[in-house]
């Protein structure tokens, strides 16, 4: 890991975000969270519950779906993370973004990130996930609003984007 | 309160190494962390003593697994995601692999790791009782070296280990002779991910011309420290699983754990779910099934006696319509058979007040009608209108003389009259109700309850066609 030490205990760290290399200075035990959404401005992944029961700070670190507010920031350097906003390709959403819109699966909002990024993460391991396996999936990602059926199914609906495409 | 992170130093120095040596140097001083979803929440949560840590996340050294022909070696690093990829996790340790996936969620079984489990020392860990019936053995290491201890043992009290201040837990080893052996792990939480344990379970057994030959049974969540229920395995090794070993099991599971009351559950609940998971866990292993499927009477009472109490109460309960008496048979639980169910039934009905019986009396319907006083269970209902069918197709004469005899009964005796009218027919009915007529309170009052023991009994029997 990279991470030179300074005085105050404030340290330099780079990593990649959505493909771009970034170096904060931060407190090592500052959380990926608050780096991401304080320094990087992507206030994308939200904090829910603060201690990774809910999921809404969900991030890919070098592709392995982990939440952010779990993560010392130290612990990222030299990863490469993934955000929500680094997996639409410019005004061109990505196909699970496309169908959660289509088949309902965001309301208020909150949940839809982390919801996303656990689907994206599923989808890497398991193209053609069965219903059960699309709600293992996501079972650590809690949504209030829409009852969890729309967002089933609009996993399901990106898969078979994927496996058509 | 929210941590100020200044407040806290992290370094990762990079090998396992570098890190025992920083730990060395000043004992018990820094706090090692993995993947941080415990340390993390503590420091979210303001909690977290230590003020110094050391990052040992994704060490190559701790994320190895080796496998010989004697056992399995995992890095303590090593994370849920790692146990439930592993071929050989999978195939001779499904209790572990089991319980690494309903730790948590996807992302903490990502960031999550076994030696942090096991340092975390929690009662309610889900991976630990496992490791417990495995007979796993921990490598701790520092400076000073290696040293290899039993898992069992590992924890002195409630979060606390043996661990001593400048060592790391290094790797978890497993011996590989339990593939012949029925497994059995349940968790019951709120929830399946996310959601802490109220109670789980992991046990092993094997039989041998059907006595349990050997038997292996930890929980977590009952007590401070994940326990091996020892004098359960003794009541039951060596024996015949039958309904009297069930009985003395179920007993001896609830004598030594020590569960307690808090948040998650009560210690009363905790109780009888600890001894619902060793019926369970016994019962299956008999059957050498893991679902249901001996079918008829046997798997309908099986069922039964694995339902949670309150559960186990309202599906007994328009057998009789007391409450008391329902408690007092799921109380009983496990039955074995018709025979034990039906003597169960006697005994529990002879041991209530007066009181009680007067409320199963109220969910009769008086003879000749087809609802009772009290709103009785659907259930009853039904069994009410074939038990007084021959009432029902009597002559309207003989109705209207049980109608007013019933009205002469309850102006008597303040209560519906009560008869076990299957198979009598309405002159019959009407006889024996003018003669209780002339009865004693207290005489007609025990034969009103020989009468619905009567009932009960063919209630219970029809309850068991299911």
């Amino acid at each position: 890991m990279t991470g030179s030490r300074e005085s105050h205990g404030v340290v330099e760290i780079s990593f990649s975000v959505n493909g771009e290399a970034k170096t904060v200075r931060a407190h090592p035990m500052e959380r990926l969270l608050d780096v991401l959404r304080q320094q990087l401005n992507l206030t994308g992944a939200k904090e829910g519950c603060g201690e990774g029961e809910c999921g809404s700070c969900s991030v890919l670190m070098d592709g392995v779906l982990v939440n952010s507010c779990l993560v010392p920031v130290l612990q990222a350097a030299g990863s490469s993370v993934v955000t929500i906003e680094g997996l639409a390709a410019g005004e061109t959403l990505h196909v699970l973004q496309e169908a959660f819109l289509e088949c309902g699966g965001a309301q208020c909002g909150i949940c839809t990130p982390g919801m996303i990024l656990a689907a994206c993460h599923l989808l890497e391991g398991n193209p053609e996930p069965t219903t059960e396996e699309i709600r293992e999936g996501l079972s650590g990602n809690l949504c209030r609003c829409t009852g969890y059926s729309q967002i089933v199914e609009a996993v399901a609906e990106a898969a078979r984007r994927r496996m058509a495409a | 309160m929210r941590s100020n992170p200044r407040e806290y130093e992290l370094v990762a120095p990079g090998s396992l190494q570098a890190i025992v040596a920083l730990m060395a140097e000043e004992p018990g001083a820094w706090l090692p962390i993995a993947g941080g979803t415990d340390v993390m929440v503590q420091y979210a949560a303001g909690k977290l003593p230590a003020r110094k840590l050391v990052s040992i996340w994704h060490l190559p050294e701790l994320r190895r697994i080796e496998v010989t022909a004697g056992e399995i070696r995992m890095g303590a690093g090593c994370t849920y995601t790692d146990l439930r990829r592993h071929e050989i996790v999978g195939r001779e340790f499904s209790l572990l692999h089991g319980a690494a996936g309903w730790t948590g969620g996807v992302a903490n079984q990502n960031r999550g790791t076994i030696g942090g489990n096991i340092v975390n020392a929690s009662p309610a860990a889900d991976s630990l009782p496992a490791l417990l019936v495995y007979d796993a053995e921990l490598i701790l290491v520092s400076v000073r070296g290696e040293r290899r201890v039993p898992y069992a043992g590992f924890h002195t009290g409630y979060k606390k280990t043996l661990l001593a201040g400048d060592e790391l837990v290094q790797s978890v080893c497993l011996p590989r002779r339990f593939s012949g052996y029925f497994s059995h792990g349940r968790k019951v939480g709120a929830r399946n991910a996310q959601a802490i344990s109220k109670v789980c379970i992991a046990a092993l057994g094997r039989l041998a011309g059907g006595v349990v030959e050997d038997v292996r049974i930890a929980m977590g969540s009952v007590a401070p420290v994940p326990v091996r229920l020892t004098e359960t395995e003794r009541i039951v090794r060596g024996r015949i699983v039958d309904s009297d070993v069930l009985i003395s099991a179920r007993k001896a599971a609830a004598e030594e754990i020590r569960p307690i009351d808090d948040i998650r559950s009560t210690a009363r609940y905790r109780s009888a779910v600890a001894g619902n998971l060793v019926v369970e866990f016994l019962t299956r292993l008999t059957s050498g099934r893991t679902g249901e499927g001996r079918g008829g009477v046997a798997d309908f009472l099986a069922r039964w006696n694995r339902l949670p109490f309150d559960e186990a109460v309202n599906a007994i309960l328009p057998c009789c319509g007391s409450k008391a008496w329902a408690q007092g048979m799921a109380e009983r639980r496990p039955i074995a058979d018709e025979a034990a169910l039906l003597g169960a039934s006697d005994e529990t009905w002879r041991g209530l007040s007066s009181a009680d019986w007067m409320e199963a009396f109220q969910s009769h319907p008086r003879i000749g009608e087809s609802r009772a006083s009290q709103s009785p269970k659907a259930q009853s209902v039904e069994w009410s209108a074939q038990e007084q069918r021959n009432v029902a197709d009597s002559e309207a004469a003989v109705k209207a003389a049980l109608a007013d005899a019933n009205r002469e009964y309850e102006r008597r005796f303040n209560r519906v009259f009560i008869v076990c009218a299957t198979g009598k027919s309405a002159p019959e009915i009407l006889e024996i109700l003018r003669r209780r007529l002339e009865n004693d309170a207290d005489t007609e009052l025990h034969e009103a309850a020989e009468q619905q023991r009567q009932i009960t009994q063919i209630r219970l029997k029809k309850w068991l066609q299911g």
